[in-house]
């Protein structure tokens, strides 16, 4: 793009519509595209164009607005007296609100006075840019243009090519940069700016000793090179896809295996992963890279909100889906593309040419995503541990082979199983679980796999109540009305909220499931999501002696009817609430827990002796003569001793090896599988698109695709309406991350100097549509953005680049002259100082304090309490003491709502939405947290102990050593005689309590 | 030397912007000249109020689980008459636990109050009495009938996480009429806090000083306010003048710094705030007569008592914006909200009697000292409750579903028209059909009240200009008093 072009779109001008006006150009088809149809666009078309325009006039066809509307003809060529469309406009009439300029009625009557010449037919609204509105001539939309660093007058100042395009417009509006910050104050930034805590006073001597450019380039590697990179750089990218670690709305329910994501970004910066690959994974990272890396990248697309509360009717389910896939195609379009494609759900987008369908088809590639935890496993550990697995099976099936016959043969000779009923009085279940062996379906494919250390002992499923649980294949069939059975000793009555059987979605959100004790002690009830379903049986209290089985059955009607049993017997009410059927695939089976994420109080402490679940309500007569089926068990020790001694042996022999081999497999298993949230993919169906963004009035197919507007990137995936899932995001990875795609790289580029400096070139770094900021420098945007794609997208040269330029390494001191001009340092004329954020500023007190723990990576600390309480998650702040809470604020577990004074009140965002860049405020709330929090005083201790065991009893020394370490520069004479004073009358840690609430201490300048 | 003394933000303007009550809005507009907040808003609005107020603050009475209008503001003699039939129609409803049973009749007798004649029912026995100072909507209507979403809805006017609330807004516009306290302050039941929990008084994408702050009881009723450990005598007035006086020699030594000056302004309020904050929590001050008035010394009453007493001794103090939950969380057995799925008559009662006596007392003395003329009381809930009861469809049960299709609020004082409801529901109180007013209405007028245009209160975010109203909402004049 030319430099004209750019300074009209700066001025915010684009004022194409008032072109013609006194020009000499002719009044053509060419002025139409030019001049008449941008208006038409801007002014008329939102309402008068398409089949169903207002009054019948549709202005976007030269045959239809010709022919007019319910009023007549609008415009007669060559007649402007006689065009209904200049009596209204002339009347004020039209458009209604905002009536046109004199300037534009003019130019409109001299156009239809020229004979109303038409252009491009139908008009297309999208493609000039006007007044109101972006089209596809917007600045950000074009590819990135070959720019040359311009020259420059002073030649001696820039240190590299950024140096050129800045000192340029200084030299433009006549100001000079800067004098180079000193030494001190550079090193202090660039340990705050790139690593996120401050240099120890050892590291300032270090570099301010011989600051040559050598040393300084030196530092810079040596800082990007350090861990602490990632930790410092991460915590910005988790800003802009807000990554909070719960589901927020109602339940709010925390994710305490979400961390892998923080973990995965954090590593990948560290490695500088090229930015394309960076990107790439987290849109399809469990399909491009097999194992925990992969799906912990994905973990992107899930980080969001999520609703777990949402209604039992259709509506209210497509409706919170729908609100979903708007919140991922938000921060999809707005993190890489710096386009806010999510205002177009509901409309055409208002500002950008983004129309609705293309809303839908980007959101088709996204349908598939779904929210949950996923195990993971190694991808190097996975055949070994196949192969184990096959072998464990391969005993286990040689064991059934023995157990199974002498268990019968038992059974029949105690009579204990009552076999003697004809065959026609049994009722053919939908699955059923024996757990005498295996936890194999004995009548279909709903296999079991065990987790969280569920086994088979004794001829039943043995469940600890902490994580153990078994989960079934998905059904192979659709399940709408059921019965749920099963044969269960509890460990104990006072146990609150185990699952017994239950079927549930696969993201664990939508369940019905035998419930011990929940909402009423000793109680059995019909769990279901958020109570739903649930409602007291008022039936008998629980009890008998807790290892005793009890049969229970619960019974679904497709009329909502609920009916409970226990041991053959109604057990209190049956009732009637709503009814939830379950698809085929989408729902499976689990044993011993109420509901998907395992933990809390879900799990069920006892023995399952049996388990069978019916796709039909059975009769009370039915469920009577099932429950006289129950039969005590057969320990493992009574099958063992009935069998022949040769077989004893074989069996014993058997026992060993299956013994040695679980043990390898839990070895590897501890090693290989991982157990995160992360994306659930599921096979969505055809998308359509929603009109009005409702969920009732659905148009034309959208197959996926991609934003049509971005010039020079098709938006054909090439995919059919029922493409895959994995195909669709494969494709939509490529496509984001296309070299062709110049808002791949633009946005990136200003991300980074956004955080460098403080502002983006572009101000508002997630939205480069109309409605964001236009670029300070737009050609530097433009020659970084192309740099940084030539480098192969790689983050660590950028940053170089960009902390070794002079415009980096100006002094903060301001001038008169300059600020007058420019108040706002958009051209760079000094470093604008900047308060450091809330994570950087505790971090920074750890550091100081000699606190700081620096363990990377795993679960999060938790200085919230997190209290479940009737269907929400209540999160509370505290300051819990100890190691483990004193690493860097970016390893603190984040829940949303769940926030800590500190950091809350140093402008940390809560993750409810992206923060691309943050508030900065100065309060009085934050001067009381940086004076009284729990934490800081705790910190001003360990402070003042470690300056007394650095320094000796010597009060000015220590004041020294403070001073030092907290602002890295000695005390002046006045500072030293303040903080002797204060440190004498009050102790050295009421001094070190002082030193963190300096204004110095929280600005890097 | 040069310095910024001589821009647009002169030194002494600077320092004077909190006791002159300015609004953010408007300091941002002033640092972003001074050039501080180099990212922040890059439009910022214009001075608010743009025109004269008719209210300058705010309590708001916030009910959790949805209030049965049907038993309380809106009269339904047609229900009576009904009851114990199906719903007259052959709509099947859309409603959150999908049981339609049998319509049920009001569970309390209504009759008209005052000289006003509003029809209040028994449920509220003492703010019946105040019938002609509230403005009821009998008409108002919602778009979700899910706990979460609709409370955040009410306050925020959007059904998401991450939206400023109403007192956020407020804040954010109007700033403070004192720098001793927070703008807006937060009470929640005592039963514990709201669904969503802090969410609700989130400041959303505002910044970090225009969240609610939560006010509670004991010897540190706002976090940090004092040393969470305890501190030798006059230490903390001694750090407090050395941060001081070595911040104030930093200022004295380089060229002038608005960022430092604000920084040493913020302590010396905060320093306010610690004397002010416990002044006006202790309410052991106020005499007996006043206590009686809430109903402090009962102990049905004495917790919401206190919190809405409190609320009148905020307000009298300069905050903006206070907001009392009524209602803890959502789910449990027994209901500690008004959620009456089961049982509206004993949840209704029992919820009632916690908050009828208190709410109708804040009322009452407020108005007593003359403050009704430019505080809002707001009393308002997630939505109503069906007709219908939630049971199988040829019973009448005793609870009643969520309803957003109808449901009632109330406002009292400023520049309300008093003792007077708008709009109605249909017959049976299903839903609003006559001059129906949504959240964004409601919020558009309660920015009105306040001297606000809805639609030039805007904080640019992601991409889009937000306004508490979205892109909807029309003044309800048929409310105003003039």
């Amino acid at each position: 793009m030319n430099r004209c072009t750019w300074v009209l779109l700066i001025c915010g001008l684009a004022p194409r519509a008032h072109a013609g006006d006194n020009s000499p150009a002719p009044i053509d088809v060419r002025h139409f595209d030019r001049v008449i149809a941008p208006l038409l666009a801007a002014r008329c078309l939102d309402c008068h164009s398409s089949q169903a325009a207002k009054g019948g006039l549709d202005l976007s066809r030269r045959e239809r607005a010709l022919r007019g509307g319910d009023s007549g003809p609008a415009i007669v060529a060559g007649n402007p007296g006689e065009s209904l469309l200049c009596e209204r406009i002339d009347a004020g009439e039209m458009p209604p609100k905002h009536p046109l300029e004199p300037a534009e009625r003019q130019t409109l009557k001299s156009w239809i006075a020229a004979g109303a010449p038409w252009g491009a037919d139908p008009i297309d609204r999208f493609r000039y840019t006007t007044a109101s509105r972006a089209g596809y001539d917007w600045w950000s939309l074009q590819p990135l243009a070959a720019v040359r660093p311009p020259a420059v007058h002073d030649t001696a100042w820039p240190r590299n090519d950024v140096d050129r395009f800045i000192l340029h417009r200084l030299e433009e509006r006549g100001l000079t940069p800067a004098a180079a910050a000193d030494p001190r104050t550079l090193v202090r930034r660039l340990y705050h700016d790139l690593i996120g805590l401050p240099p120890t006073p050892e590291e300032v001597a270090g570099f301010t000793a011989a600051p040559s450019q050598a040393a300084y380039e030196r530092l810079v590697d040596g800082l990007l090179g350090s861990p602490q990179y990632g930790e410092r750089w991460g915590r910005h990218w988790l800003d802009v896809v807000r990554f909070g670690e719960s589901d927020g709305f109602e339940r709010n329910e925390p994710r305490k295996r979400f961390w892998h994501y923080r973990d995965w970004v954090i590593n990948s910066l560290n490695a500088d992963m090229p930015y394309d690959r960076f990107v790439k994974l987290q849109l399809a990272g469990d399909l491009l890279l097999p194992g925990p890396a992969g799906a912990a990248a994905a973990g992107f697309l899930v980080a969001g909100v999520h609703n777990t509360v949402v209604g039992s009717s259709e509506r209210m389910i497509r409706l919170a889906r729908q609100d979903e896939l708007e919140e991922i195609a938000a921060v999809v379009g707005q993190s890489f593309l710096g386009l806010t494609v999510n205002c177009a759900r509901c409309h055409d987008h208002k500002f950008d040419p983004i129309p609705t369908t293309d809303y839908y088809r980007l959101i088709s590639t996204l349908d598939g995503v779904n929210f949950g935890e996923r195990e993971v496993i190694d991808p190097d550990s996975a055949a070994e541990l196949a192969q184990v697995n096959r072998q464990i099976g391969q005993i286990q099936e040689s064991l059934r082979a023995i157990d199974l016959p002498a268990r019968q043969a038992l059974r029949a000779e105690r009579k204990l199983r009552d076999d003697s009923k004809p065959a026609s009085n049994r009722v053919q279940p939908f699955a059923a679980w024996e757990f005498e062996t295996d936890l194999r379906d004995a009548v279909g494919a709903l296999h079991g796999t065990a987790h969280g250390g569920a086994h088979i002992a004794d001829g039943a499923l043995v469940l600890d109540g902490r994580g153990a649980f078994v989960q079934t294949a998905p059904l192979d069939r659709r399940l709408e009305q059921k019965t749920l059975e099963a044969w269960v000793a509890l460990e104990n009555v006072a146990q609150r909220g185990g699952g017994v059987i239950g079927v549930e979605t696969n993201d664990g959100v939508v369940f019905d499931a035998i419930v011990f004790g929940e909402r009423e002690p000793r109680h059995w009830m019909a769990g279901s999501d958020n109570f739903v379903r649930t409602k007291p049986f008022q039936g008998r209290e629980e009890s008998s002696r807790a290892a005793e089985p009890v049969h229970v059955a619960i019974v679904y009607r497709d009329d909502g009817t609920i009916a409970g049993y226990r041991n053959g017997a109604a057990l209190g009410q049956p009732y009637q609430t709503g009814f939830m059927p379950f698809a085929a695939g989408a729902a499976h089976v689990v044993f011993g827990m109420r509901h998907a994420p395992a933990g809390g109080n879900k799990m069920l402490q006892g023995r399952i002796l049996r388990g069978r679940l019916y796709d039909r309500p059975l009769t009370a007569e039915e469920i009577a003569a099932s429950a006289t089926t129950t039969d005590e068990h057969l320990a493992d020790d009574v099958v063992f001793q009935s069998l022949p001694p040769e077989v004893k042996s074989r069996r014993a022999e058997l026992d060993a090896n299956l013994k040695s081999a679980t043990e390898h497999r839990d070895r590897l298993d501890a090693r290989s599988k991982h157990r995160m949230y992360t994306i659930v993919p599921g096979q969505p169906p055809v998308m359509r698109v929603h009109v009005r963004g409702g969920v009732t009035d659905l148009g034309n197919v959208a197959p996926p695709g991609g934003i049509a507007a971005i010039v020079g990137l098709s938006p054909e995936f090439g995919l059919a309406p029922d493409a895959p899932e994995a195909a669709r995001r494969l494709r939509l990875a490529d496509w984001v991350t296309n070299p062709a795609n110049p808002l791949f790289a633009r946005v990136m580029v200003n991300r980074v100097w956004h955080y460098h400096f403080g502002a983006g070139l572009v101000e508002t770094p997630n939205d480069f549509g109309f409605n964001g900021a236009r670029p300070s420098h737009p050609d530097l945007l433009d020659w970084l953005a192309a740099s940084f794609r030539a480098d192969g997208f790689r983050l660590k040269s950028l940053h170089r680049l960009i902390v070794t330029s002079a415009a980096y390494r100006q002094a903060s001191s301001s001038n008169r002259r300059a600020f007058e001009i420019d108040a706002g340092n958009r051209l760079l004329w000094r470093f604008t100082p900047r308060r450091i954020e809330g994570e950087t500023l505790r971090d920074a007190i750890l550091k100081v304090a000699g606190a700081l723990n620096p363990a990377a990576g795993g679960p999060g600390f938790e200085d919230v309490t997190i209290t479940p309480n009737n269907g929400t998650t209540y999160y509370e702040a505290f300051d819990p003491a100890g190691p483990q809470f004193e690493r860097r604020t970016i390893y603190r577990f984040t829940p949303r709502g769940g926030r800590s004074a500190v950091l809350d009140s140093f402008d940390c965002p809560d993750p409810a939405t992206a923060a691309p860049r943050r508030s900065t405020t100065t309060t009085p709330l934050q001067a009381l947290s940086l004076l009284n929090n729990s934490f800081i005083l705790r910190m001003a201790d360990r402070f003042a102990a470690r300056v007394a065991a650095d320094s000796g009893a010597d009060r000015a020394a220590q004041v020294r050593r403070a001073w030092q370490l907290a602002v890295c520069r000695a005390p002046d004479a006045e500072e030293e005689r303040l903080s002797l004073k204060l440190a004498e009358d009050y102790g050295l840690s009421a001094l070190c309590r002082a030193l963190f609430n300096l204004h110095e201490f929280v600005v890097v300048d | 030397m040069d310095d910024i003394s001589s821009s647009p933000l002169n030194r002494r303007e600077f320092l004077d912007w909190t006791t002159h009550g300015l609004g953010a809005a408007a300091i941002i507009a002033l640092l972003k000249t001074g050039g501080v907040l180099g990212a922040a808003n890059a439009r910022p609005p214009t001075g608010f109020p743009n025109y004269p107020a008719r209210a300058k603050r705010a309590i708001h009475i916030c009910l959790i689980g949805g209030l049965s209008h049907l038993d309380s503001f809106d009269y339904k003699p047609e229900l009576a008459r009904l009851h114990g039939r199906p719903l007259p129609s052959d709509e099947k409803p859309d409603i959150f636990f999908g049981q339609v049973g049998l319509l049920r009749q009001s569970d309390w007798a209504f009759s008209q109050r005052g000289q006003s004649g509003l029809w209040v029912s028994d449920l509220f026995p003492h703010i019946a009495r105040m019938a002609d100072d509230l403005t009821v909507i009998r008409s108002m209507a919602t778009e979700s009938a899910n706990h979460t979403p609709a409370l955040f809805f009410a306050n925020s006017g959007f059904q998401f996480n991450g939206f400023p609330s109403v007192g956020s807004w407020l804040s954010y516009g109007l700033g403070c009429e004192t720098d001793a306290l927070p703008t807006y302050v937060v009470l929640p039941d005592g039963r514990g806090g709201p669904n969503g929990g802090a969410s609700n008084w989130s400041n959303g994408f505002l910044p970090a000083q225009h969240q609610g702050v939560v006010l509670h009881g004991g010897r540190q009723p706002v976090r940090d306010l004092f040393p969470e450990q305890p501190r030798a005598p006059r230490e903390d007035a001694a750090v407090r003048g050395a941060i001081d006086a070595i911040n104030r020699h930093r200022l004295d030594q380089g060229p002038a710094d608005a960022l430092l000056e604000a920084r040493i302004r913020s302590y010396e309020l905060a320093a306010r705030m610690q004397a002010s904050v416990p002044e006006v929590a202790d309410v052991s001050g106020e005499p007996a007569h006043i206590a009686a008035l809430y109903g402090l010394d009962q102990p049905a009453t004495a917790e919401c008592a206190r919190r809405c007493l409190l609320g009148r001794r905020l307000l009298e103090r300069g905050v903006r914006f206070v907001q009392i939950f009524s209602g803890g969380p959502i789910a449990g057995s027994p209901r500690a909200s008004w959620d009456a799925h089961e049982n509206v008559r004993e949840n209704h009662t029992a919820e009632a009697a916690r908050i009828d006596q208190p709410v109708a007392a804040l009322v009452q003395d407020l108005k007593q000292r003359g403050m009704l003329d430019d505080t809002l009381v707001l009393f308002t809930t997630e939505f109503g409750r069906t007709p219908f009861t939630q049971s199988a469809a040829d019973q009448v049960g005793a609870g009643r579903d969520h309803n957003r299709y109808g449901f009632s609020v109330w406002l009292a004082g400023a520049g309300l028209k008093p003792g007077f409801a708008l709009g109605s529901t249909d017959d049976i109180g299903w839903k609003a059909v006559d001059q129906p007013v949504s959240w964004y209405d409601f919020h558009a007028t309660l920015l009105h009240l306040f001297g606000i245009d809805h639609t030039r209160l805007t904080y640019y975010h992601n991409g889009i200009e937000r306004r508490l109203t979205n892109v909807h909402g029309e003044i309800v004049r048929g409310l105003l008093d003039v």
